[in-house]
């Protein structure tokens, strides 16, 4: 599960992260980190299920790291999408990618919802909801 | 031996004319055409092929249309003018204007400007326009307000001063921000690639000594029928760089082929859509229309170096480019384009079914575009203040392993917030600031090195000033040391000495 931590000046010097991996044993991906003197994001990636991904929630929590699912997906028109590129190289995970007729083809399992490709989009189609 | 240019040597505009009106014209697209190069032979294909479209679909900054509004009852010399609150240019007669494609609406912005103006006209939608005069004894009215469509205007003429670059440099980004630009959004650390020119299928390239396309070269434009009317704005054939000014109609224009754009954090624009015919009429336009991506060269440049000279990070081809993936250094970076091949290819395509059905028809220029131009940058002749001007050049450097507390003593009784750090040869390794400072005493830190920033934000001596303060703004500092090449510190620049240096000048 996708997941966004937003850390604050109390937590965002404290290891919470790899505490949280030793202890639970679960592994996790860091997809996207940005992390300023006194404060922070980072998005990530839980490779986790059921109970396991709960403790890890919880883990978090108590760390006073506030945690948000990242169910939001793009949704392009591709009625006025003109098959540019524009969007794809930007994309810091590869999510989009051009088929040989150029068209574009979102995976929605490696989005991390950075946002990048709305604002790169000159023909502004991309949403994100 | 030599050859003038244009020389119809293979075939003549009236031979082509002749077999097009009796369908009998061999068109190919540039991509069919380099195909049968492939399998049978330039000879062969040079020998059979009459036509070979091309196509081209991307950002075109310069274009814009010449509108005739018509006269109102009582009639006004509009002196100012908007549509949809894009402002036109009212330089003209009492009802032409010029819209531009990258003047930015007055409410809002980036969002929509003169580009997406022109694609609403286009697909006939209603413009609001507004305008504002001084009133005359013939033009009596001082405002309006009314909403427009393209069946309205008497004119509206698509005119752009520079479309259809032959190539275009590539772009990439070295810093460690997220740069928006109009080369799209690159991200730090080469993260990206992008770039934008139509490769094989590019009309100028298809023609790069300049042998057939001229003044009055009939072309498909934005989906209608448009005219060469002549070398583009900043023109550089000798590098392979030209352009083409173009003009046509624009209410027989699709607005499939015409659409406005935002480029994030740089402005407003419009794709046009732009295919030449190029008659092979001699075995040089015959070689010229075979190049492939991979014969088609451009550079890499990095967009990180603010500056009109960018550095080439490497010397790359479309196919590479087109391939998604460049390698710099070893490492393999994702590029993308900003212009669409998908529906450049369509147009080389509908360019070519117009011309096997006989709607189109071929014509020899009136005059061919020059092959030479000289390119020119415009040299400042102001003199603007650089860095070495005002920079503060006695400064207090500490070391690495110097005492904090020394060091607070130090920076209290000159009374400076930054201090730089050099190592024993003087070359810096960090930047401290008096905050940095008090926090370490707080923390009950001893050394230096313990609190410096390490990666630190410089200025050369030769820098324009405007620059370091934007760069300093961007990361919220308000100083910088200035180094030279061997980044040994010879000074530094702060916003506090800056804006008293400032102030001692305007009062002055
Ligand atoms: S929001 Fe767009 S750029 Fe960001 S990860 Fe998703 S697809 Fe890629
Ligand atoms: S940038 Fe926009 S128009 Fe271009 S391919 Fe991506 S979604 Fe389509």
């Amino acid at each position: 599960m996708k997941l966004k931590l937003i850390y604050s000046p109390e937590n965002v010097q404290r290891p919470v992260l790899s505490e949280i991996i030793q202890r639970t044993n679960v592994p996790i991906n860091i997809l996207k980190a940005e992390v300023k003197p006194n404060s922070g994001e980072m998005l990530i990636d839980v490779l986790a299920v059921g109970e396991k991904l709960k403790e890890v929630l919880s883990l978090f929590q108590k760390a006073g790291v506030k945690v948000k699912e990242i169910t939001r997906t793009l949704e392009i028109d591709h009625v006025r999408c003109i098959s540019c590129g524009a969007c794809v190289s930007p994309c810091p995970v590869q999510a989009i990618s051009q088929d040989e007729n150029w068209d574009i083809i979102f995976d929605e399992e490696k989005c991390i919802g950075c946002r990048i490709c709305v604002h790169a989009c000159p023909m502004g189609v991309i949403q994100m909801f | 031996m030599f050859e003038e240019r244009g020389a119809e040597k293979l075939r003549t505009y009236e031979e082509i004319n002749q077999k097009i009106r009796q369908g009998d014209a061999i068109v190919l697209t540039a991509d069919e055409f380099i195909k049968t190069v492939e399998s049978s032979g330039l000879e062969y294909a040079a020998k059979e092929v009459d036509v070979v479209t091309t196509g081209t679909f991307g950002a075109m900054c310069s274009s814009g249309a010449f509108i005739n509004f018509g006269h109102a009852d009582p009639p006004i010399k509009m002196f100012k003018c908007w549509l949809n609150d894009v402002p036109a240019y009212k330089g003209l007669a009492a009802v032409d204007c010029y819209i531009g494609a990258t003047a930015m609406s007055e409410t809002r912005d980036f969002e929509y400007g003169g580009g997406h103006v022109i694609e609403d006209l286009v697909s006939g939608k209603e413009i609001e326009l507004r305008a504002e005069a001084y009133g005359t004894d013939c033009y009596p009215r001082r405002s309006i307000e009314t909403a427009i469509n393209i069946n309205d205007l008497n004119q509206a003429i698509l005119l752009n001063p520079r479309n259809a670059y032959e190539r275009y440099n590539a772009a990439t980004n070295s810093t460690d921000r997220t740069l928006y630009t109009y080369m799209g959004t690159l991200l730090p650390h080469y993260g990206n690639v992008t770039y934008c020119g139509a490769g094989q299928s590019s009309p100028l390239y298809k023609d790069k000594g300049f042998e057939t396309v001229g003044i009055g070269t009939r072309i498909f434009l934005g989906g209608g029928i448009g005219y060469i009317m002549g070398e583009g704005t900043q023109h550089n054939p000798q590098n392979q760089l030209g352009t083409l000014m173009v003009r046509g109609d624009l209410k027989k224009m699709n607005n499939r082929y015409l659409r406005g754009a935002t480029y994030y954090r740089y402005g407003t624009t419009l794709y046009v859509g732009v295919g030449i015919p190029i008659p092979i009429i001699n075995e040089k336009v015959a070689a010229s229309a075979a190049l492939k991506d991979d014969e088609i060269f451009t550079k890499i440049l990095d967009y990180g170096i603010p500056s009109r000279s960018r550095p080439t990070v490497k010397k790359t081809s479309y196919a590479e480019l087109k391939s998604g993936k460049v390698v710099i250094d070893d490492r393999e970076i994702a590029s993308s384009s900003l212009s669409s091949f998908k529906v450049a290819s369509e147009i080389a395509k509908t360019l070519k079914e117009w011309i096997t059905e006989g709607s189109f028809l071929l014509n020899r220029p009136a005059e061919l575009i020059t092959d030479h131009r000289e390119f020119k940058p415009l040299e400042v002749r102001r003199r603007e203040p650089r860095v070495g001007d005002v920079m503060i050049r006695e400064i207090t450097v500490g070391n690495p392993t110097d005492d904090i507390k020394s060091i607070a003593k130090i920076l209290i009784e000159k009374g400076v917030d930054h201090l730089p750090i050099a190592d024993n040869e003087g070359k810096l390794v960090g930047i401290v600031t008096s905050w940095d400072l008090a926090k370490a005493l707080a923390q009950d830190k001893k050394q230096l090195d313990e609190v410096m920033t390490s990666r630190v934000i410089t200025a050369r001596e030769d820098e324009v000033i405007d620059m370091v303060v934007r760069r300093m703004e961007q990361h919220n500092i308000s100083g910088v040391p200035v180094v030279d090449q061997s980044n040994h510190i010879i000074g530094i620049l702060t916003t506090d000495h800056l804006s008293r240096k400032l102030i001692r000048r305007h009062l002055l």
